[in-house]
C-alpha cells in the first residue's frame, strides 16, 4: 500500500507541468502579485554576512514553500537554520504566513494584508524582515537559541505597477509573545523593472527579457517600548537581481549594504526557486477529490 | 430510467463538446467586463506581426496550464475556451484589460506582473486561436 502511494506520488510529480516562475527579485519587500492558484513554489535561499568587529560570521539557509490557495490568497511556510563561524549549526524555527489581496481589480495602489506566525528563536539570522531594534549579532548560539520568539507579525503591503516598474512599500508591526519587547515596527520599500519588455519568439536564457533588476531598502523602526524612531536600528539598501533560468526556475541575488553601525556591513542573499504548476489539482485528483 | 436518459444526454453533450473542441464546463461571467475606455484601446503591436511568436511563448508559459495549448480551456478548471466567439468578438483592449486584472473570484489570476507590451503580445497571439474543427 505504502509502495503504491509512493509510486502514485512519484507519478504525480513526474506528470506535473511546470512553467511561469516569473518571480519578483525582492527578498524582503512584498508586492501585490500572488502565487497562481494551485501552484507550489519551492525556494532555497540563504543570508550571509560580512561582519564588522564584534559581530560574527554566519550563513543562514532557509526553505520556503509558497502555495496559491486561491487567486487572491497565498500561504507560505518557512523552515530555517543557521551556521555561525567558530560556533555551531542549529535549527532556528519555522514561520507560517498568509497574504490576502482584498481588491479584485488592479488599482493605482494595490493593498495586500499579511499575517504571519513565527516560532523561532533569537539565533534566527535569515533577516527576512528587519523590525524593532538591531538584532544581537555577537552572543553565542547556545545563549540565543534558548530565547524563544513566538511572534505574530502583520504587514500592510502597498504595491503599484507603473509603466513596467513595480513600486512596493511594506509597513511591519510585530508582537513577540515570549518576551516583553512591546510592539515592534519596521519598513521595507522597493522597486524593480524587467530589463526588456517585449518577449522574443525564441527560447533564450541569457537575453534581457529573462532578467529583472531593482533595489530595496529595509530597516527597523524600534518599538512601543523604546519609542518609534531610528536609534539603535539596522537599515540596509540592497540592489536586487532576478534571472529566469528556465520556464520554471528563477535565481535571485542581492547584496545588501548596512547603513548604520548596528547593521552588518554587507548582507549577501541568494535564492533559487522552482515552481510546480497545478499541484493542488493533481493532489486532489490523486486522492479522489474535486480539483 | 430517468437517470439513464440524463446520463445518456450528458454523455452526448460532452461528446459533442469534445468533438467541437469546446470546454462545456466554462460559463462566462457576465459581470466581468472591461470599462468602455479600456475596451476601446487599440493594440499598439497590431502592425507588428513579428511580436506574435513571443506572445505564443508567453501563452505557453503563463496560460496553457489552464487554457490548454490550443486555447480550448481545461474543463476541470472551468477555464475559458479562448476559441469561442464570445471571447474572440471582444476588442483587443477588453482582452488586454482581462489579462491585466484577472477575475480572482473565478480563479483567473491577474497578470499585471508581465510588462505591458508582453500583455499586448498575448492579445496578438489570442487572435491566432481558431476553432479548426468547426471551420473544417
Amino acid at each position: 500500500m505504502k509502495q503504491r502511494l509512493a509510486l502514485s506520488l512519484l507519478a504525480l510529480f513526474a506528470a506535473t507541468t511546470c512553467c511561469a516562475a516569473q518571480e519578483s527579485p525582492y527578498f524582503v519587500t512584498y508586492d501585490h502579485h500572488m502565487e497562481e492558484p494551485g501552484n507550489l513554489d519551492i525556494e532555497a535561499s540563504s543570508t550571509t554576512d560580512i561582519p564588522r568587529a564584534g559581530q560574527v560570521f554566519y550563513f543562514a539557509p532557509y526553505m520556503e514553500f509558497e502555495y496559491g490557495v486561491t487567486a487572491n490568497w497565498t500561504t507560505e511556510l518557512y523552515i530555517e537554520g543557521q551556521s555561525t563561524w567558530n560556533d555551531s549549526t542549529i535549527f532556528t524555527g519555522w514561520r507560517l504566513e498568509n497574504r490576502y489581496r482584498p481588491l479584485k481589480r488592479e488599482h493605482w495602489i494595490n493593498p495586500v494584508l499579511y499575517l504571519e506566525y513565527e516560532n523561532i528563536n533569537e539565533a534566527d539570522r535569515i533577516q527576512k524582515e528587519v523590525e524593532g531594534t538591531a538584532p544581537d549579532l555577537s552572543s553565542p548560539n547556545s545563549v540565543l537559541r534558548k530565547m524563544k520568539d513566538h511572534e505574530l507579525e502583520g504587514k500592510l503591503i502597498l504595491s503599484s505597477d507603473v509603466h513596467d516598474w513595480n513600486v512596493a512599500g511594506n509597513f511591519i508591526v510585530a508582537k513577540n509573545f515570549s518576551q516583553s519587547e512591546g510592539v515592534e515596527f519596521g519598513y521595507s520599500v522597493g522597486f524593480f523593472r524587467p530589463l526588456a519588455t517585449l518577449a522574443s519568439g525564441s527560447t533564450c536564457r541569457l537575453c534581457r527579457e529573462n532578467f529583472s533588476a531593482g533595489m530595496e531598502i529595509y530597516g527597523g523602526l524600534r518599538s512601543t517600548l523604546d519609542g518609534f524612531g531610528f536609534n539603535d536600528t539596522a537599515h540596509y539598501v540592497a540592489p536586487v537581481l532576478a534571472w529566469l533560468v528556465s520556464d520554471n526556475a528563477t535565481i535571485r541575488f542581492s547584496p545588501g549594504f548596512g547603513l548604520t553601525h548596528e547593521s552588518n556591513p554587507v548582507l549577501f542573499r541568494f535564492g533559487y526557486s522552482y515552481e510546480i504548476q497545478g499541484l493542488g489539482g493533481k493532489l486532489a485528483h490523486l486522492f479522489g477529490g474535486r480539483p | 430510467m430517468r437517470p439513464a436518459i440524463l446520463a445518456a444526454l450528458f454523455s452526448l453533450l460532452m461528446f459533442a463538446a469534445v468533438a467541437a473542441g469546446q470546454n462545456l464546463l466554462y460559463w462566462p461571467d457576465p459581470t466581468w467586463r472591461a470599462p468602455d475606455g479600456m475596451a476601446a484601446k487599440p493594440n499598439p503591436l497590431a502592425d507588428n506581426p513579428q511580436a506574435m511568436p513571443g506572445g505564443r511563448k508567453l501563452f505557453l508559459r503563463n496560460c496553457a496550464e489552464c487554457h490548454n495549448k490550443d486555447g480550448t480551456g481545461v474543463p476541470k478548471k472551468h477555464a475559458a475556451d479562448l476559441q469561442l466567439p464570445i471571447v474572440q468578438q471582444q476588442s483587443d483592449g477588453a482582452l488586454f484589460w482581462k489579462i491585466t486584472n484577472g477575475n480572482t473570484g473565478r480563479g483567473m489570476p491577474a497578470f499585471s506582473k508581465l510588462p505591458e507590451r508582453e500583455r499586448w503580445q498575448l492579445v496578438l497571439f489570442l487572435r491566432t486561436l481558431k476553432p479548426v474543427e468547426r471551420e473544417n
